[in-house]
């Protein structure tokens, strides 16, 4: 049945990728474009624009797709093969992590890799300002985003539609 | 940072999973301001181990970013409902989208918004590293190791993973000694 291998080719991927949701475009596009034409290129483009414009994790995309082909089972069975890959394996680590967290080599060990996650997310900010602040306007977007956040109470929330909304007229 | 009810954990991953658009790094930056500023559930420490375990492990960070939290919070209750909390108002959204994709073809206006939401979400993870800066840089081996990963990534384009278990291997030779001694 086409949409077990469907399933199947969600799950796998799933599984197997580290690094997420960008890791995966590459190896998702080569099942579903090129290898079974569930999806035509363009929809499979489309389909990456419509996980990034809704709230959450990129690989919502998968319930798109999944919804396109086979109906909103395949939707829903998109949803499962997504995240049940991710429940079981963090499950596991979890509970080895709990478990062994107070040891002096993990303490030691997180202690190094708690600043570097700082590094890290840093770096992201400058690589997504290079993508999206082109202009002005943008850059002024972001500068606001970061003053509210930092100097007040107000919630991402709001600085997020408002963001969005902003775009809408100005762009 | 035990036993927070189930239904409380799934009504805070609904709210941040309605309300975080702009992906992966917007959520991070809510689940900062939920978890750890506003309900204490987390500290600083416990968050930056959460986002750690949810780029070693396979699938999709942000989520497993979630059920790892969930699973400390509760066990396997609390990690299904972080991951059913984050990912339904999404995957209804998608159903509502897909729906009128089929029937118009056309995302234009979505590419607007698009635009504006992506320059916001540079200023929201600026904030969480700002935020995270002065709760865990406190000694000067953690801000130099902070900035050499930063450079790393930023500069030498290093891969994320290698870069967090090379951190790790800096971590156990510099604080290894001192935590071995009982010093936290």
């Amino acid at each position: 049945m086409e949409i077990l291998k469907f399933l199947w080719t969600i799950f796998y991927i799933n599984l197997f990728t580290i690094g997420g949701g960008y890791v995966m475009i590459p190896l998702l596009q080569r099942e579903v474009v090129h290898h079974y034409h569930w999806l035509s290129n363009k929809q499979f483009i489309d389909s990456i624009a419509i996980g990034q414009v809704t709230p959450g994790p990129l690989t919502i995309m998968n319930a798109f797709i999944g919804y396109k082909v086979f109906g909103v089972w395949g939707a829903i069975g998109a949803v499962v093969s997504t995240y049940l890959p991710s429940l079981i394996v963090v499950t596991i680590v979890s509970h080895y992590y709990l478990k062994f967290k107070n040891s002096w080599i993990v303490k030691a060990v997180f202690k190094g890799i708690r600043p570097a996650v700082i590094g890290l997310l840093a770096a992201v900010a400058i690589t997504l300002g290079r993508a999206s602040l082109a202009d002005i306007p943008t850059s002024l977007i972001a500068a606001g985003g970061f003053a509210i956040l930092v100097f007040t109470k107000v919630e991402p929330t709001f600085v997020i539609l408002g963001a969005g909304v902003a775009g809408a007229i100005l762009f | 940072m035990a036993n927070t009810s189930v239904k409380n954990i799934f009504l805070v991953f609904l709210k941040i999973g309605a309300f975080a658009f702009g992906g992966v790094y917007s959520m991070l930056a809510f689940f900062e301001r939920e978890l750890v500023t506003k309900k204490k559930w987390l500290t600083h420490d416990e968050f930056a181990e959460s986002v750690v375990m949810g780029q070693l492990t396979p699938g999709a960070p942000i989520v497993n970013t979630g059920l790892f939290i969930g699973y400390t919070l509760n066990k396997l209750k609390g990690a299904l409902a972080t991951v059913v909390g984050q990912v339904l108002p999404s995957f209804i959204l998608v159903l509502i989208i897909s729906y009128l994709y089929i029937k118009y073809q056309d995302i234009a206006l979505l590419n607007a918004v698009l635009k504006g939401v992506g320059a916001a979400v540079v200023g929201l993870i600026a904030s969480v590293v700002y935020n995270m800066s002065r709760k865990l840089l406190k000694e000067y081996k953690s801000i130099f190791i902070a900035i050499a990963a930063f450079l790393c990534l930023a500069v030498f384009k290093l891969n994320p993973i290698g870069l967090i278990v090379g951190a790790g291997v800096v971590g156990l030779l510099v604080f290894g000694g001192e935590q071995q001694n009982g010093n936290t």
